[in-house]
């Protein structure tokens, strides 16, 4: 245990909820997003708080590789959003049933 | 003193988040998600993980955020049409479930007497040869192969944006 790390897990908590909330509840893609970011950094608080507390490095490790993905899944999503609205002039998240059958 | 610090942050943080899903522009969004991305920031340098600090601010608040905003002027995007879309029952479903994994997570990280590991990365070892020199030693030795997936990883996601971005004739 460290200091306050009830505090910690308790704001990586709060991020993760508000994050997937937001992923719920807009429809713009790009908000959506973000609010995937906001999980991501929820996440990576735990991670760097249990990393602290177990005097490890670990943690810090996990939340570099999930940067590297973050900045992979950045690009690649941000480039499937522009393909979008070339295709179908919005990104409105709901207009798009291209998986449903 | 640090207790304080930490709620301020935190409640920065939460702030700033909910921001972002309410605002009702995109480029709004994007400026509260560096907000924050650098509350964040300060929350990992009060947990000793300054390198990390550093990362999050170039890498989150410079370089994705960068790529956000490219695409929000590329798309041109207006407000958000409002159109009134009756609110489907899954998504109030879905916020159920979510204040019940919120009450989950708080339940888990509230218990006392969790015994902490004794790691190798203890405060003598990094007062003896610096932070960023001892994660670097653990970086190319023990997570080389991750780290080179890493690579590759970034590599491929480049490409793929290029070739999905790229106009066909």
């Amino acid at each position: 245990m460290i200091d306050n790390q009830s505090v910690y897990l308790a704001i990586s908590a709060v991020l993760f909820v508000i994050g997937a909330a937001g992923a719920i509840c807009r429809r713009n893609a790009i908000v959506v997003f973000m609010c995937i970011e906001i999980m991501l950094a929820g996440v990576s608080i735990a991670f760097v708080t249990f990393s602290r507390a177990n005097q490890s490095l670990d943690g810090i490790f996990m939340v570099l590789f999930i940067m590297a993905v973050a900045a992979a899944e950045a690009a690649v999503g941000l480039a499937i959003f522009v393909l979008m609205y070339r295709k179908h002039g919005s990104i409105d998240l709901d207009k798009f049933n291209l998986m449903k059958w | 003193m640090e207790l304080v610090f930490i709620l301020i942050c935190g409640g920065l943080a939460a702030i700033a988040s909910l921001l972002v899903i309410f605002a009702r522009s995109t480029l709004h969004s994007a400026l509260w998600m560096v907000v924050s991305f650098f509350m964040v920031a300060v929350i990992y340098v009060l947990l000793h993980a300054q390198f990390l600090a550093m990362l999050q601010i170039i890498v989150y608040a410079g370089a994705i955020m960068m790529f956000i905003l490219y695409a929000i002027m590329m798309l041109n995007l207006r407000r958000e049409q409002d159109e009134r879309v009756p609110t489907r029952n899954i998504k109030v479903f879905g916020l159920i479930a979510l204040v019940v994994l919120f009450m989950e997570l708080a339940m888990v990280g509230l218990r006392q007497g969790i015994e902490a590991l004794q790691g190798p990365v203890t405060d003598q070892l990094v007062a003896a040869h610096g932070r960023v020199a001892v994660l670097s030693n653990f970086l190319f030795s023990d997570y080389l192969l991750p780290f080179e997936v890493a690579s590759i990883l970034l590599t491929a996601g480049v490409v793929g944006a290029v070739v999905l971005a790229k106009r066909t004739k």
